[in-house]
């Protein structure tokens, strides 16, 4: 069995955001309105960070970007009491919209602030897509039948396509990604088979010095992040 | 001592205006929640950075009065303290309405409510690692437990409430401790995490659930024209004392630990930041030294208004306590990167009231008030009380 991680290189990322609205289309997740993002109501499943170090002249922004990390040890998986976030065997953390209750209580638990609450029914617009998000004519089941309020959303490693490549019989990793990846112009993200020692995943770790976010949770992620 | 026990008459036209208004505010708090459930939380105060909001904080709060309150009917029927058989009766019946005031606070803050019954399928639909999942085992069992105990009582059957009552204690106790470690164990929440945190919440159920049995015997007697015993109030308040005295010092214990690294900065924040007001006015204030100052007068504690004023501040003060450590404990960012988080992502999260869920929560207090009164006017809980005309009792009860 894979056990899918990505790498994100910290030296070429631009900090566009490409890989925020990537996300966003093609998980079909609500647009926000400024007024939902200051009340901090925005739904990302992928978000840029930006973090300064330093002071002028002698200062040093980094741009982070942030899907769900799916760790090997997820706090949320823990605290879940309903098993509606669970860990899929290929380590994909995902969550079970049908059980899910929206109890929050994976939202406070969850160390990097990947999760969302959807607070609010998705509104009608011409250039929002109201099908199943994905289309489910193309992607097969999806774990939830319409997107719905109340409950908690957050990043799947675009497991529909994985899903649905492995199924045809092609090179995840090279010809399947996760939308984020696919959609990176600086090509600083790569997702990968971290088990397998031929994948470009573990070529790219074995060449550089990396990091994992909050290696003091003991959460086992398995997003790495390439130093500049 | 050979009491009986009897009910109110609840004919009184104060009795019905207390109904009716109690009543009404349910229908509010109902509607608002409608509201919620229909549009989505957006119209509550939360957001992704402050997840869980009033009813979380009206929750825990409900459980600990219920626990302490159940607590301390132990002393009656497991302790043999027979001069505490008079309010003990009530003191059960209070504990639980409030633990049913507390399952309809956590049912107001679920997206999706409907789904509630998930949580109760204990080792079948669960994930029995989590805390939440333990939790309802202990509720659902601690609900059931309370019902039988009253009923026990209620027969008359002594040896059975005696087992019954040491059961209930010992789950009371678990109860609260496990609401504690719901938050105590979250490591990524450096307000939250702490080992002691199971600890302060059972404290603090002793001493708020004690300040309200005392302010709910003293006005309901009050206002039912029954006499009681003075002494059993001023034994009830030392104890009160001694309660709030541990309190502080667990609490201060958890403060300080987290003022050392790795903790420190959201500790300091919630010590002088935006919250701080309630930390430090609502909590150790109200909490701790206005009770504490008014508990060790020489004068004011042997006075019922002094120990009134003292418990109403116990009251107050562990609301604010509950207030203080839900709403920061989460809004203070998460550090994601070692450095200063650009834009909202750095920022720490704000807790706006909004009207649908100040009245939800009104109308959780509210739908307790209205069975503690229907209970008053149907169940024996009172001791009776001879050639005194009935009337109704205050509404802040619950």
């Amino acid at each position: 069995m894979p056990r899918w991680g990505m790498v994100i290189d910290l030296d070429k990322c631009v900090g566009c955001q490409a890989c925020t609205i990537a996300c966003k289309t093609e998980n079909n997740v609500p647009h926000g309105s400024p007024e939902e993002q200051r009340s901090r109501r925005e739904i990302y499943w992928n978000k840029v960070i930006a973090v300064t170090n330093g002071k002028y002249p002698h200062a040093s922004t980094e741009l982070i970007p942030m899907p769900c990390m799916h760790c090997d040890h997820a706090p949320c998986v823990t605290v879940c009491p309903v098993k509606a976030t669970y860990r899929r065997e290929d380590g994909i953390v995902m969550q079970d919209y049908r059980r899910c209750l929206g109890c929050k209580y994976c939202i406070v638990a969850c160390p990097y602030g990947v999760r969302s609450f959807n607070s609010k029914e998705q509104e009608e617009k011409e250039y929002h897509r109201q099908d199943l998000p994905p289309d489910r004519s193309v992607w097969g089941p999806w774990p939830f039948p319409s997107r719905t309020h109340g409950v908690v959303e957050k990043c799947t490693f675009c497991f529909h396509r994985i899903d649905q490549g492995i199924k045809e019989g092609k090179k995840i990793g090279e010809e399947v990604v996760p939308a984020c990846v696919e959609d990176c112009p600086a090509k600083a993200r790569s997702f990968g088979d971290l088990d397998d020692p031929q994948s470009q995943l573990s070529r790219l770790l074995s060449s550089r010095g990396w990091v994992r976010l909050r290696e003091e949770m003991g959460t086992k992620c398995k997003v790495y992040y390439l130093l500049k | 001592m050979n009491l009986t026990f009897t009910s109110i008459e609840g004919k009184s036209q104060g009795f019905w205006i207390l109904a009716v208004t109690l009543g009404a505010l349910s229908v509010i708090g109902l509607t608002c929640f409608m509201v919620s459930y229909i549009q989505g939380h957006y119209v509550l105060g939360t957001s992704n950075i402050i997840p869980w909001g009033m009813p979380i904080v009206i929750t825990i709060y409900l459980i600990g009065l219920s626990a302490g309150s159940l607590i301390l009917s132990s002393l009656t029927y497991v302790f043999g303290k027979k001069e505490y058989r008079s309010i003990s009766r009530l003191a059960v019946f209070l504990a639980i309405v409030l633990i049913f005031g507390a399952m309809i606070g956590i049912s107001l803050d679920l997206g999706r409510p409907e789904k509630g019954w998930r949580l109760f399928m204990f080792f079948i639909m669960n994930n029995m690692r989590s805390m939440f999942a333990i939790n309802g085992i202990l509720y659902g069992g601690y609900f059931a437990i309370g019902i039988f105990y009253l009923g026990f009582i209620f027969a008359e059957k002594s040896k059975w409430t005696r087992a019954l009552g040491i059961l209930a204690m010992c789950w009371a106790s678990l109860v609260h401790m496990g609401t504690g470690a719901i938050f105590g164990f979250i490591a990524a929440r450096p307000i939250f995490y702490s080992p002691i945190k199971p600890f302060e919440f059972l404290a603090a159920a002793m001493a708020s659930g004690l300040a309200l049995l005392i302010i709910t015997v003293v006005s309901v007697f009050h206002f039912t024209k029954r006499k009681f015993d003075r002494k059993i109030i001023f034994t009830l308040s030392q104890m009160l004392l001694v309660l709030v005295i541990i309190l502080s010092v667990i609490v201060g214990m958890d403060k300080l630990t987290h003022l050392y690294v790795p903790h420190r900065e959201p500790a300091l924040w919630l010590l002088s930041g935006p919250f701080s007001l309630v930390f430090w006015g609502l909590q150790v204030g109200c909490g701790y030294l206005l009770p504490l100052l008014i508990l060790i007068h020489p004068r004011f504690k042997k006075t019922i208004k002094g120990v009134m004023i003292a418990s109403f501040s116990v009251v107050i003060g562990i609301f604010g306590e509950r207030f203080s450590l839900i709403i920061p404990g989460t809004a203070y960012p998460l550090p994601f990167y070692p450095g200063k988080i650009e834009g909202f992502w750095g920022a720490a999260g704000s807790f706006p009231f909004t009207p649908v869920e100040s009245l939800m929560s009104i109308g959780v207090f509210a739908i307790m008030g209205l069975f503690f009164i229907l209970g008053l006017k149907h169940l024996e809980l009172l001791p009776l009380n001879e050639g005194a005309e009935q009337t109704p009792v205050p509404a802040e009860k619950g």
